[in-house]
Protein backbone atom coordinates (compact mmCIF):
# COMPACT_ATOMS: atom_id res chain seq x y z
CA UNK A 1 0.00 0.00 0.00
CA UNK A 2 2.95 2.66 0.76
CA UNK A 3 4.38 2.19 -2.86
CA UNK A 4 0.77 3.33 -4.01
CA UNK A 5 1.18 6.66 -2.10
CA UNK A 6 5.14 6.40 -2.65
CA UNK A 7 4.55 6.54 -6.67
CA UNK A 8 2.20 9.34 -6.28
CA UNK A 9 3.41 12.37 -4.83
CA UNK A 10 0.48 14.80 -5.26
CA UNK A 11 -1.46 12.09 -3.60
CA UNK A 12 0.76 12.03 -0.77
CA UNK A 13 1.30 15.58 -0.64
CA UNK A 14 -3.42 15.43 0.21
CA UNK A 15 -3.30 12.90 2.50
CA UNK A 16 -0.79 14.78 4.85
CA UNK A 17 -2.42 18.07 4.25
CA UNK A 18 -5.97 16.56 5.37
CA UNK A 19 -4.44 14.86 7.93
CA UNK A 20 -3.09 18.06 9.56
CA UNK A 21 -5.69 19.82 8.85
CA UNK A 22 -7.80 17.55 11.15
CA UNK A 23 -5.16 17.58 13.84
CA UNK A 24 -5.03 21.46 14.00
CA UNK A 25 -9.18 21.41 14.09
CA UNK A 26 -8.91 19.12 17.19
CA UNK A 27 -6.15 20.64 19.07
CA UNK A 28 -6.23 24.66 18.71
CA UNK A 29 -10.12 25.31 17.80
CA UNK A 30 -12.24 25.64 21.07
CA UNK A 31 -15.18 22.77 20.30
CA UNK A 32 -17.46 23.80 22.70
CA UNK A 33 -17.84 27.09 20.59
CA UNK A 34 -19.05 25.24 17.59
CA UNK A 35 -21.79 23.20 19.56
CA UNK A 36 -22.61 19.65 19.36
CA UNK A 37 -24.12 16.65 20.59
CA UNK A 38 -24.01 14.15 23.11
CA UNK A 39 -20.52 14.23 24.28
CA UNK A 40 -19.03 14.93 20.88
CA UNK A 41 -18.50 18.55 20.06
CA UNK A 42 -19.09 19.53 15.97
CA UNK A 43 -15.44 19.62 15.73
CA UNK A 44 -15.43 15.73 16.55
CA UNK A 45 -18.26 15.26 14.64
CA UNK A 46 -16.69 16.43 11.55
CA UNK A 47 -13.13 14.53 12.51
CA UNK A 48 -15.44 11.29 13.19
CA UNK A 49 -17.11 11.63 9.88
CA UNK A 50 -13.95 11.75 8.00
CA UNK A 51 -12.64 8.47 9.62
CA UNK A 52 -15.84 6.96 8.86
CA UNK A 53 -15.88 8.46 5.26
CA UNK A 54 -12.39 6.48 4.92
CA UNK A 55 -13.72 3.57 5.83
CA UNK A 56 -16.90 3.70 4.02
CA UNK A 57 -14.63 4.19 1.14
CA UNK A 58 -12.56 1.12 1.22
CA UNK A 59 -15.19 -1.24 1.98
CA UNK A 60 -17.01 -0.11 -0.95
CA UNK A 61 -14.22 -0.13 -3.37
CA UNK A 62 -13.45 -3.86 -2.36
CA UNK A 63 -16.43 -4.87 -2.56
CA UNK A 64 -17.21 -3.05 -6.01
CA UNK A 65 -20.18 -0.83 -4.64
CA UNK A 66 -19.74 3.18 -4.86
CA UNK A 67 -19.76 4.45 -0.98
CA UNK A 68 -23.62 6.18 -1.31
CA UNK A 69 -25.33 2.85 -0.66
CA UNK A 70 -23.18 2.48 2.53
CA UNK A 71 -23.23 6.07 3.94
CA UNK A 72 -27.02 7.53 2.36
CA UNK A 73 -28.80 4.20 4.55
CA UNK A 74 -26.77 4.59 7.42
CA UNK A 75 -27.33 8.35 8.04
CA UNK A 76 -31.17 8.01 7.18
CA UNK A 77 -31.47 5.00 10.12
CA UNK A 78 -29.13 6.26 12.36
CA UNK A 79 -29.22 10.12 12.48
CA UNK A 80 -32.00 12.84 13.04
CA UNK A 81 -30.05 15.11 9.83
CA UNK A 82 -32.69 16.51 7.03
CA UNK A 83 -33.17 13.45 4.67
CA UNK A 84 -32.65 15.93 1.41
CA UNK A 85 -28.97 17.13 3.20
CA UNK A 86 -28.25 13.09 3.42
CA UNK A 87 -29.25 12.31 -0.01
CA UNK A 88 -26.94 15.23 -1.27
CA UNK A 89 -24.15 14.34 0.45
CA UNK A 90 -24.61 10.98 -0.96
CA UNK A 91 -24.39 11.37 -4.13
CA UNK A 92 -21.21 13.23 -3.26
CA UNK A 93 -19.94 10.04 -1.00
CA UNK A 94 -21.09 8.45 -4.22
CA UNK A 95 -18.83 10.17 -6.98
CA UNK A 96 -15.57 11.71 -5.37
CA UNK A 97 -13.98 8.17 -5.19
CA UNK A 98 -15.03 6.96 -8.56
CA UNK A 99 -13.76 10.62 -9.88
CA UNK A 100 -10.36 10.42 -8.39
CA UNK A 101 -9.68 6.71 -9.50
CA UNK A 102 -11.11 7.86 -13.55
CA UNK A 103 -7.51 9.02 -14.69
CA UNK A 104 -5.66 5.89 -13.32
CA UNK A 105 -8.41 3.85 -14.59
CA UNK A 106 -8.25 5.21 -17.86
CA UNK A 107 -4.43 5.08 -17.82
CA UNK A 108 -4.36 1.38 -17.20
CA UNK A 109 -7.15 0.36 -19.50
CA UNK A 110 -9.71 -0.64 -16.91
CA UNK A 111 -12.31 1.84 -17.67
CA UNK A 112 -14.00 1.86 -21.38
CA UNK A 113 -14.59 5.27 -22.62
CA UNK A 114 -17.09 4.06 -25.02
CA UNK A 115 -19.34 2.26 -22.31
CA UNK A 116 -19.08 4.99 -20.14
CA UNK A 117 -20.18 7.52 -22.69
CA UNK A 118 -23.33 5.16 -23.82
CA UNK A 119 -24.69 4.76 -20.26
CA UNK A 120 -23.97 8.34 -19.52
CA UNK A 121 -26.98 9.87 -21.27
CA UNK A 122 -29.52 7.65 -19.59
CA UNK A 123 -27.94 8.08 -16.10
CA UNK A 124 -27.85 11.30 -16.00
CA UNK A 125 -31.73 11.85 -17.83
CA UNK A 126 -32.46 9.21 -15.25
CA UNK A 127 -30.28 10.82 -12.01
CA UNK A 128 -31.40 14.25 -12.51
CA UNK A 129 -35.08 13.09 -12.63
CA UNK A 130 -34.89 11.03 -10.05
CA UNK A 131 -33.25 14.28 -7.44
CA UNK A 132 -36.20 16.87 -9.77
CA UNK A 133 -38.50 14.39 -7.97
CA UNK A 134 -36.98 13.36 -4.13
CA UNK A 135 -37.16 17.42 -3.57
CA UNK A 136 -40.48 17.70 -5.75
CA UNK A 137 -41.81 15.12 -2.97
CA UNK A 138 -40.20 16.98 0.13
CA UNK A 139 -41.77 20.21 -1.00
CA UNK A 140 -45.40 18.63 -1.81
CA UNK A 141 -45.55 16.31 2.00
CA UNK A 142 -42.91 17.87 4.15
CA UNK A 143 -42.13 15.62 6.77
CA UNK A 144 -44.81 12.63 5.45
CA UNK A 145 -41.62 12.45 2.85
CA UNK A 146 -38.85 11.82 4.98
CA UNK A 147 -41.18 8.64 6.49
CA UNK A 148 -41.89 7.79 2.47
CA UNK A 149 -38.43 7.91 2.00
CA UNK A 150 -37.15 5.95 4.74
CA UNK A 151 -39.79 2.82 4.05
CA UNK A 152 -39.29 2.61 0.26
CA UNK A 153 -35.35 2.72 0.91
CA UNK A 154 -35.18 0.39 3.73
CA UNK A 155 -37.44 -1.72 1.10
CA UNK A 156 -35.05 -1.32 -1.81
CA UNK A 157 -32.01 -2.14 0.48
CA UNK A 158 -33.15 -5.33 1.47
CA UNK A 159 -33.58 -6.06 -2.25
CA UNK A 160 -29.98 -5.27 -3.04
CA UNK A 161 -28.61 -7.12 0.05
CA UNK A 162 -30.76 -10.41 -1.16
CA UNK A 163 -29.23 -9.58 -4.69
CA UNK A 164 -25.92 -9.89 -3.25
CA UNK A 165 -26.46 -13.26 -1.42
CA UNK A 166 -27.84 -14.81 -3.99
CA UNK A 167 -26.30 -13.66 -6.84
CA UNK A 168 -24.53 -16.36 -8.79
CA UNK A 169 -21.53 -14.93 -9.12
CA UNK A 170 -19.88 -12.77 -10.97
CA UNK A 171 -18.42 -13.85 -14.85
CA UNK A 172 -14.79 -12.56 -14.87
CA UNK A 173 -13.85 -13.63 -18.28
CA UNK A 174 -17.34 -13.80 -20.18
CA UNK A 175 -17.38 -15.94 -23.31
CA UNK A 176 -17.08 -14.06 -25.97
CA UNK A 177 -21.08 -13.84 -27.83
CA UNK A 178 -21.89 -12.63 -31.37
CA UNK A 179 -23.11 -9.41 -30.55
CA UNK A 180 -26.14 -7.79 -32.22
CA UNK A 181 -26.05 -5.48 -35.07
CA UNK A 182 -26.53 -2.03 -32.96
CA UNK A 183 -23.70 -3.15 -31.03
CA UNK A 184 -21.29 -3.73 -34.02
CA UNK A 185 -22.42 -0.50 -35.39
CA UNK A 186 -21.32 1.36 -32.26
CA UNK A 187 -17.79 -0.87 -32.37
CA UNK A 188 -18.38 -1.90 -28.55
CA UNK A 189 -15.35 -4.27 -28.43
CA UNK A 190 -11.90 -3.64 -26.86
CA UNK A 191 -9.02 -5.86 -26.25
CA UNK A 192 -7.20 -4.70 -22.52
CA UNK A 193 -3.60 -6.02 -20.98
CA UNK A 194 -4.92 -8.42 -18.00
CA UNK A 195 -2.21 -8.48 -16.28
CA UNK A 196 -2.84 -11.63 -13.95
CA UNK A 197 -3.25 -13.22 -16.87
CA UNK A 198 -0.18 -11.76 -18.22
CA UNK A 199 -2.11 -11.75 -21.36
CA UNK A 200 -4.53 -9.94 -23.62
CA UNK A 201 -8.32 -10.19 -23.00
CA UNK A 202 -10.95 -9.17 -25.74
CA UNK A 203 -15.00 -8.44 -25.03
CA UNK A 204 -17.32 -7.71 -26.88
CA UNK A 205 -20.53 -5.38 -25.40
CA UNK A 206 -24.24 -7.32 -25.83
CA UNK A 207 -28.01 -6.58 -25.12
CA UNK A 208 -26.78 -2.38 -25.65
CA UNK A 209 -30.81 -1.50 -26.53
CA UNK A 210 -31.54 -3.57 -22.85
CA UNK A 211 -29.13 -2.35 -20.91
CA UNK A 212 -29.98 1.79 -21.94
CA UNK A 213 -33.17 1.19 -20.54
CA UNK A 214 -31.35 -0.34 -17.32
CA UNK A 215 -28.70 2.81 -17.09
CA UNK A 216 -31.84 4.97 -17.21
CA UNK A 217 -33.40 2.90 -13.65
CA UNK A 218 -30.17 2.47 -12.27
CA UNK A 219 -29.83 6.78 -13.05
CA UNK A 220 -33.33 7.45 -11.08
CA UNK A 221 -33.01 5.54 -8.20
CA UNK A 222 -29.45 6.64 -7.14
CA UNK A 223 -30.59 10.35 -8.07
CA UNK A 224 -33.93 9.96 -5.99
CA UNK A 225 -32.17 7.79 -3.05
CA UNK A 226 -28.51 9.39 -3.14
CA UNK A 227 -27.19 6.22 -3.43
CA UNK A 228 -25.36 6.74 -6.18
CA UNK A 229 -25.41 3.24 -8.52
CA UNK A 230 -22.83 1.22 -8.60
CA UNK A 231 -24.17 -1.62 -6.42
CA UNK A 232 -26.17 -1.40 -10.03
CA UNK A 233 -23.91 -0.69 -12.42
CA UNK A 234 -21.58 -3.72 -11.77
CA UNK A 235 -23.75 -6.39 -12.44
CA UNK A 236 -25.61 -4.67 -15.54
CA UNK A 237 -21.95 -4.52 -17.44
CA UNK A 238 -20.95 -7.55 -15.97
CA UNK A 239 -23.79 -9.81 -16.78
CA UNK A 240 -25.71 -8.24 -18.88
CA UNK A 241 -23.44 -6.58 -21.31
CA UNK A 242 -21.03 -9.66 -21.22
CA UNK A 243 -18.28 -7.12 -20.39
CA UNK A 244 -15.13 -8.76 -17.77
CA UNK A 245 -15.29 -7.98 -14.32
CA UNK A 246 -12.24 -5.65 -13.65
CA UNK A 247 -13.54 -3.65 -16.57
CA UNK A 248 -17.08 -3.52 -15.49
CA UNK A 249 -16.00 -2.27 -11.79
CA UNK A 250 -13.32 0.55 -13.50
CA UNK A 251 -15.80 1.56 -16.03
CA UNK A 252 -19.27 1.93 -13.61
CA UNK A 253 -17.00 3.95 -10.90
CA UNK A 254 -16.24 6.24 -13.92
CA UNK A 255 -19.78 5.81 -15.14
CA UNK A 256 -21.40 6.64 -12.10
CA UNK A 257 -19.06 9.93 -10.85
CA UNK A 258 -20.43 11.63 -14.56
CA UNK A 259 -23.64 10.60 -14.05
CA UNK A 260 -24.35 11.67 -10.37
CA UNK A 261 -22.22 14.62 -11.49
CA UNK A 262 -25.53 16.02 -12.81
CA UNK A 263 -28.00 14.64 -10.14
CA UNK A 264 -26.35 16.45 -7.45
CA UNK A 265 -26.96 19.94 -8.97
CA UNK A 266 -30.93 20.15 -8.30
CA UNK A 267 -29.28 19.77 -4.72
CA UNK A 268 -26.80 22.42 -4.25
CA UNK A 269 -28.99 24.97 -6.35
CA UNK A 270 -31.78 24.74 -3.48
CA UNK A 271 -29.25 24.49 -0.71
CA UNK A 272 -29.51 21.14 0.14
CA UNK A 273 -25.85 20.62 0.37
CA UNK A 274 -23.67 22.14 2.86
CA UNK A 275 -20.05 22.66 2.26
CA UNK A 276 -18.60 21.90 6.01
CA UNK A 277 -21.02 19.09 6.31
CA UNK A 278 -19.84 17.51 3.32
CA UNK A 279 -16.04 17.99 3.09
CA UNK A 280 -15.26 15.29 5.22
CA UNK A 281 -17.10 13.22 3.81
CA UNK A 282 -15.82 14.02 0.27
CA UNK A 283 -12.05 14.22 1.67
CA UNK A 284 -12.70 10.62 3.15
CA UNK A 285 -13.70 9.17 -0.12
CA UNK A 286 -10.93 10.76 -2.16
CA UNK A 287 -8.03 9.06 0.79
CA UNK A 288 -10.55 5.90 1.55
CA UNK A 289 -11.16 5.35 -2.50
CA UNK A 290 -7.15 4.93 -2.87
CA UNK A 291 -6.50 2.82 0.40
CA UNK A 292 -9.33 0.76 -0.74
CA UNK A 293 -8.11 0.17 -4.52
CA UNK A 294 -4.39 -0.65 -2.91
CA UNK A 295 -6.06 -2.96 -0.48
CA UNK A 296 -7.87 -4.44 -2.91
CA UNK A 297 -5.24 -7.55 -3.78
CA UNK A 298 -4.36 -8.10 0.16
CA UNK A 299 -7.74 -8.44 1.76
CA UNK A 300 -10.76 -11.06 1.00
CA UNK A 301 -13.06 -9.63 -1.22
CA UNK A 302 -15.93 -12.35 0.83
CA UNK A 303 -15.05 -11.29 4.12
CA UNK A 304 -16.14 -7.42 2.97
CA UNK A 305 -19.01 -8.46 0.89
CA UNK A 306 -20.50 -10.29 4.42
CA UNK A 307 -19.68 -6.82 5.99
CA UNK A 308 -21.63 -4.93 3.15
CA UNK A 309 -24.04 -7.60 3.51
CA UNK A 310 -24.46 -6.98 7.34
CA UNK A 311 -24.72 -3.46 6.83
CA UNK A 312 -27.45 -3.28 4.64
CA UNK A 313 -29.63 -5.77 6.40
CA UNK A 314 -29.19 -3.66 9.81
CA UNK A 315 -29.76 -0.29 7.82
CA UNK A 316 -32.93 -1.63 6.18
CA UNK A 317 -34.84 -2.97 9.13
CA UNK A 318 -34.19 0.50 10.61
CA UNK A 319 -35.52 2.17 8.03
CA UNK A 320 -38.47 0.30 7.29
CA UNK A 321 -39.26 0.81 11.20
CA UNK A 322 -38.65 4.56 11.14
CA UNK A 323 -40.60 4.88 8.00
CA UNK A 324 -43.71 3.11 9.54
CA UNK A 325 -43.30 4.76 13.15
CA UNK A 326 -43.09 8.55 10.92
CA UNK A 327 -46.16 7.51 8.79
CA UNK A 328 -48.72 5.60 11.51
CA UNK A 329 -46.86 6.89 14.41
CA UNK A 330 -46.68 3.76 16.05
CA UNK A 331 -43.62 3.18 17.90
CA UNK A 332 -41.42 0.13 16.61
CA UNK A 333 -38.60 -0.81 18.81
CA UNK A 334 -35.26 -1.82 16.43
CA UNK A 335 -32.18 -1.36 17.84
CA UNK B 1 5.14 -5.45 -27.53
CA UNK B 2 5.14 -1.85 -25.48
CA UNK B 3 3.96 0.12 -28.24
CA UNK B 4 1.08 -2.28 -28.59
CA UNK B 5 0.01 -2.26 -25.72
CA UNK B 6 -0.11 1.62 -25.34
CA UNK B 7 -2.25 1.92 -28.58
CA UNK B 8 -5.04 -0.69 -27.00
CA UNK B 9 -5.91 3.00 -24.91
CA UNK B 10 -7.31 5.22 -26.21
CA UNK B 11 -6.27 8.71 -25.93
CA UNK B 12 -9.83 10.31 -25.31
CA UNK B 13 -9.93 8.17 -22.52
CA UNK B 14 -6.85 9.28 -21.20
CA UNK B 15 -7.59 13.31 -21.57
CA UNK B 16 -10.81 12.40 -19.83
CA UNK B 17 -9.74 10.47 -16.89
CA UNK B 18 -5.98 13.35 -16.51
CA UNK B 19 -8.68 16.52 -16.43
CA UNK B 20 -10.99 14.58 -14.25
CA UNK B 21 -7.71 13.59 -11.84
CA UNK B 22 -6.24 17.15 -11.99
CA UNK B 23 -9.25 19.41 -11.12
CA UNK B 24 -10.78 16.48 -8.39
CA UNK B 25 -7.11 17.25 -6.37
CA UNK B 26 -7.33 20.88 -6.68
CA UNK B 27 -10.84 21.06 -5.79
CA UNK B 28 -10.15 18.67 -2.79
CA UNK B 29 -7.24 21.19 -1.86
CA UNK B 30 -10.06 23.91 -1.57
CA UNK B 31 -12.21 22.09 0.40
CA UNK B 32 -9.87 21.34 2.81
CA UNK B 33 -8.64 25.36 2.96
CA UNK B 34 -12.35 26.22 3.04
CA UNK B 35 -13.02 23.84 6.20
CA UNK B 36 -10.41 25.48 8.26
CA UNK B 37 -11.25 28.92 7.18
CA UNK B 38 -14.96 28.13 8.36
CA UNK B 39 -13.65 27.63 11.76
CA UNK B 40 -11.15 30.20 11.70
CA UNK B 41 -13.01 33.06 10.33
CA UNK B 42 -15.15 35.86 12.73
CA UNK B 43 -18.61 37.96 11.72
CA UNK B 44 -18.79 34.97 8.55
CA UNK B 45 -22.57 35.92 7.25
CA UNK B 46 -22.45 32.03 7.12
CA UNK B 47 -21.39 31.20 10.72
CA UNK B 48 -20.19 27.38 11.37
CA UNK B 49 -21.30 26.86 14.63
CA UNK B 50 -24.93 28.04 13.47
CA UNK B 51 -24.71 25.81 10.54
CA UNK B 52 -23.38 22.36 11.89
CA UNK B 53 -25.89 22.91 14.86
CA UNK B 54 -28.91 23.51 12.49
CA UNK B 55 -27.72 20.43 10.87
CA UNK B 56 -27.48 18.41 13.67
CA UNK B 57 -31.26 19.48 15.37
CA UNK B 58 -32.19 17.67 12.25
CA UNK B 59 -33.77 20.78 10.87
CA UNK B 60 -34.98 21.47 7.72
CA UNK B 61 -32.98 22.52 4.93
CA UNK B 62 -35.32 26.15 4.76
CA UNK B 63 -34.83 26.39 8.47
CA UNK B 64 -31.25 25.67 8.61
CA UNK B 65 -30.77 29.07 5.86
CA UNK B 66 -33.23 30.65 7.50
CA UNK B 67 -32.08 30.43 11.09
CA UNK B 68 -28.51 32.19 10.02
CA UNK B 69 -30.23 35.10 8.68
CA UNK B 70 -30.44 34.58 5.37
CA UNK B 71 -33.85 35.41 3.29
CA UNK B 72 -33.12 32.04 0.73
CA UNK B 73 -31.38 29.11 -0.05
CA UNK B 74 -27.71 30.11 -1.68
CA UNK B 75 -26.96 28.34 -4.56
CA UNK B 76 -23.48 28.18 -6.34
CA UNK B 77 -24.05 31.76 -7.83
CA UNK B 78 -23.99 33.38 -3.81
CA UNK B 79 -21.31 31.22 -3.17
CA UNK B 80 -19.56 32.55 -6.62
CA UNK B 81 -20.33 36.08 -5.69
CA UNK B 82 -19.32 35.76 -2.13
CA UNK B 83 -15.97 33.81 -2.56
CA UNK B 84 -13.74 34.91 0.83
CA UNK B 85 -16.10 33.07 3.03
CA UNK B 86 -14.82 29.59 4.43
CA UNK B 87 -18.33 27.58 3.46
CA UNK B 88 -18.35 29.79 -0.27
CA UNK B 89 -14.44 28.23 -0.64
CA UNK B 90 -15.96 24.92 0.57
CA UNK B 91 -18.81 24.98 -2.08
CA UNK B 92 -16.92 26.34 -4.73
CA UNK B 93 -13.96 23.45 -4.16
CA UNK B 94 -17.12 20.81 -4.21
CA UNK B 95 -18.53 22.87 -7.38
CA UNK B 96 -15.16 22.55 -9.35
CA UNK B 97 -15.01 18.58 -8.33
CA UNK B 98 -18.40 17.93 -9.65
CA UNK B 99 -18.28 20.02 -12.78
CA UNK B 100 -14.37 18.23 -13.63
CA UNK B 101 -16.48 16.25 -16.12
CA UNK B 102 -18.23 18.99 -18.15
CA UNK B 103 -14.16 20.35 -20.05
CA UNK B 104 -13.17 16.11 -19.59
CA UNK B 105 -16.49 15.18 -21.61
CA UNK B 106 -15.67 18.59 -23.89
CA UNK B 107 -12.01 17.57 -24.38
CA UNK B 108 -12.86 13.41 -24.46
CA UNK B 109 -15.33 14.87 -27.68
CA UNK B 110 -12.58 16.58 -29.75
CA UNK B 111 -10.26 13.34 -29.25
CA UNK B 112 -13.15 10.88 -30.32
CA UNK B 113 -14.03 12.70 -33.56
CA UNK B 114 -10.77 12.95 -34.36
CA UNK B 115 -10.05 9.09 -33.87
CA UNK B 116 -12.98 8.53 -36.17
CA UNK B 117 -16.11 8.05 -33.12
CA UNK B 118 -18.22 10.73 -34.81
CA UNK B 119 -21.52 8.98 -32.59
CA UNK B 120 -19.12 8.93 -29.69
CA UNK B 121 -18.25 12.68 -29.85
CA UNK B 122 -21.74 13.37 -30.20
CA UNK B 123 -22.84 11.49 -26.93
CA UNK B 124 -19.64 13.33 -25.09
CA UNK B 125 -20.94 16.31 -26.09
CA UNK B 126 -24.39 15.56 -25.41
CA UNK B 127 -23.33 14.34 -21.86
CA UNK B 128 -21.10 17.70 -20.87
CA UNK B 129 -23.80 19.92 -21.94
CA UNK B 130 -26.47 17.70 -20.16
CA UNK B 131 -24.52 18.88 -17.22
CA UNK B 132 -24.04 22.30 -17.80
CA UNK B 133 -27.78 22.69 -17.93
CA UNK B 134 -28.06 20.97 -14.56
CA UNK B 135 -25.18 23.21 -13.31
CA UNK B 136 -27.50 26.42 -14.62
CA UNK B 137 -29.81 25.52 -11.90
CA UNK B 138 -33.13 25.77 -14.43
CA UNK B 139 -35.58 23.41 -12.48
CA UNK B 140 -38.15 21.80 -14.53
Amino acid sequence: MLDGFRNNRELSILVVATLCCYLFLETQIDGAAFGGQGGFSSIDIIVISFFVSVIIAVIAVIAGVGGGVIFTPLLLAFTSFDTLLIRSTGLVVAMFSGLISTGPLMRKGLADIKLVLLGALPIIVGGMSGSFTAIHLAQQFGEKSDGIIRLLLGLMLLLIAALFIFKSGTSDYPVLKKSENFSQRLKLRKTYWESSLSSYVSYRATNVKLSIFLFLLVGFTGGFFGLGGGWAAVPLLNLVMSIPIKVATGTSGVLLALGNAAAIWPYINVGALIGIIAAPWMLGQVIGGLIGASLLTALKASVVRALLITILFGSSLKLVARGIESLTGVEIPVL
Amino acid sequence: MRLYQKSLIPISGVIYGQTIYWLTLLSSCLVLLGTIISFLEKDSPIPANQLLQSVIDGKSVDQIWHGIGLSAAPDMFFFLANPSFGESITMIGIGIGVSSVVPATFFSAYFLKKSRNPVFAVLAVMAGLLTCFAVSGITL
